[in-house]
């Protein structure tokens, strides 16, 4: 796939070196944090970018550009924000059909091993609902 | 009424005179003694559900393995081991609650089908368009929902007592609210998020004068008091199984027997009927008018064992033990700085809801779960309480008979390190 997956790649990679528990978790805090820092709009924290059924509110909005969409994210818990950084920095930038090609194969790879199984099927409802996000704004 | 016995008062408390030793209660419990993560357990969520002693594991095994089969019908000897099993723990919660008879005493599911069952029997048979129910603002759900549903139908109106920054029940706050057109009292003996006790012998003494019934939510309560239903004269009193260190999927109704007998059916089915034909149908007496079906059968039993254990701890000393980690998990909390407690009543239960400032409950819950330490996060069934409060959730710990001041230790410890991660 095309550019967006560096990132992906990177994410991967740096979870897969990374070989306790502990330490996985206080990167995807990381990713939060540093996310936390690259402000998400007040005005995009809206009731039409919520996704529902999380525990913690979460926003996501597709940005389509060139027929390639662009994904940003937000919670208001950082984990969760970490979380939701790493899916839409991985798949931003595919085109419409790139998109609809992901799987949960590649949420997996991502060896979340220290998320529990809730967290572990939130992130595949994640990726879910970039998908219908971005389908819904290429049609 | 039939088959009424006078019961002997509970025997609960009865060991008040001996140490608590919760390190040898502790290995009671099987599921306490693992570790989560590579960390030893410690289980702060027994506000959600308590974990089981053997005796109760025991029980429910020991009735699928050597007894089991359905109750009150069977024309064979399991079936009428099952019934004896099944109606002595009847017997044993109404002693436990003292119950005048175990008449009083209705199986349900949990404590919101026992609240359900009385806003859909009593609820529609007595009450009428602007009749007034009293509910507080620390519900749970399980005690607002009904009352509104009944609100829809039959127009009936919630009056809500306000509680105080500190989380506090006033009787001056409800006081004012008994009105002519009040007909029930329906509240939280302990809030579930606050910890919260209400003064229940006074709110019922003043809604007696005025000659309105009361219900209490006993979910918590009952768990780290107990209960004398007589000597509090409560007319309706519903509290749940797996709270009370027994088996999930049984609650129970106690009611005065009068005020059951005055009450319609519930769900219609077998079990709850005397005569049955086309041409019409007359029900049984309380309480098996109420329990159409086949009940949880090996539910029932292990908590008539679950009760068993307790009483034999005795609930003075389960009460004593608990107030003494309730001082000393206060003192600790507040010692961290940025923690807002919820829930500061000088009478309150081993329930602490908190929030951290500049982190979500969400990700110190996540954390503390990491550590090893088992808490509940978000809104705790209790959504008008957070409005109130004007937060979105909290993070609870809420303690059981088993737990230690080195919880409360490690659950501060845990804190301290989300804290450094998150801020």
């Amino acid at each position: 796939m095309s550019l967006g997956m560096e990132k992906y790649n990177d994410f991967a990679e740096a979870l897969e070196i990374i070989d306790d528990e502990d330490m996985r978790f206080e990167y995807i805090i990381d990713v939060g944090k540093r996310a936390k820092k690259d402000a998400f709009p007040t005005e995009w924290q809206v009731d039409e970018n919520l996704m529902h059924g999380c525990m913690s509110r979460v926003w996501i909005v597709n940005e389509p550009k060139d027929g390639r969409h662009y994904f940003r994210g937000d919670s208001d818990a950082i984990i969760v924000k970490g979380l939701v950084t790493m899916m839409t920095e991985s798949f931003s930038g595919l085109t419409s059909e790139e998109l609809s090609e992901l799987n949960v194969e590649q949420v997996h790879r991502l060896n979340l091993g220290a998320l529990t199984t809730q967290r572990q099927v939130g992130m595949l409802a994640m990726l879910e609902h970039l998908k219908k996000l971005g389908l819904k704004n290429a049609s | 009424m039939s088959g009424v016995s006078k019961l002997n008062p509970t025997t609960a408390g009865d060991n008040s005179t001996a140490a608590f030793d919760v390190e040898r209660v502790r290995r009671d419990f099987p599921i306490l003694s693992q570790e989560i993560y590579g960390k030893p357990l410690v289980f702060l969520d027994s506000g959600a559900s308590a974990q089981k002693p053997r005796v109760v594991i025991d029980a429910v095994r020991e009735c699928y393995e050597t007894y089991y089969a359905n109750v009150h019908r069977g024309a064979h000897y399991l079936s009428q081991r099952s019934t004896d099993a099944f109606e002595e723990a009847r017997t044993t919660v109404a002693k436990f609650i003292n119950a005048a008879t175990e008449d009083e005493i209705v199986f349900t599911s949990s404590v919101t089908e026992s609240i359900n069952l009385v806003a859909a029997t009593w609820g529609r048979k007595f009450l009428s368009e602007g009749d007034e129910v009293i509910i507080t603002e620390m519900e749970h759900h399980a005690n607002i929902v009904p009352w509104q549903m009944l609100a829809q139908e039959k127009g009936i109106v919630l009056k809500i007592v306000p509680i105080t920054d500190k989380g506090e029940f006033r009787l001056e706050d409800f006081e004012p609210l008994l009105s002519d057109r009040t007909k029930l009292v329906a509240i939280t003996e302990c809030s579930n998020v606050l910890g919260t006790m209400v003064p229940v012998r006074q709110v019922i003494k003043l809604a007696h004068d005025k000659g309105v019934p009361v219900l209490l939510d006993g979910a918590q309560g009952i768990v780290h008091r107990g209960v004398d239903v007589q000597d509090l004269d409560v007319d309706f009193y519903a509290f749940t199984g797996h709270k009370l260190y027994g088996p999930s999927g049984v609650g129970v109704l106690y009611g005065k027997w009068d005020i059951l007998n005055s009450m319609p059916p519930y769900q219609g089915g077998g079990d709850m009927i005397e005569r049955v034909s086309f041409k019409g149908t007359t029900f049984k007496e309380p309480p098996h008018r109420f329990e159409a079906g086949t009940p949880p059968i090996a539910q029932v039993i292990g908590l008539g064992a679950a009760i068993k254990y307790v009483s034999e701890l005795g609930m003075d000393r389960i009460s004593a033990h608990e107030q003494g980690l309730v001082a000393y998990a206060t003192e600790r909390l507040k010692s961290i700085e940025g923690l807002k407690l919820y829930g500061e009543a000088a009478d309150k239960a081993a329930i602490f809801s908190f929030v951290v400032n500049g982190t979500h409950p969400f990700d110190i819950a996540a954390i503390l779960d990491r550590a090893g330490v088992a808490v509940r996060v978000g809104q705790h069934c209790a959504e008008p309480l957070m409005d109130r409060f004007g937060i979105e959730g909290t993070v609870r710990a809420s303690f059981g008979l088993y737990n230690t001041r080195g919880d409360v230790d490690a659950l501060v410890a845990a804190i301290e390190k989300a804290k450094g991660m998150l801020t």
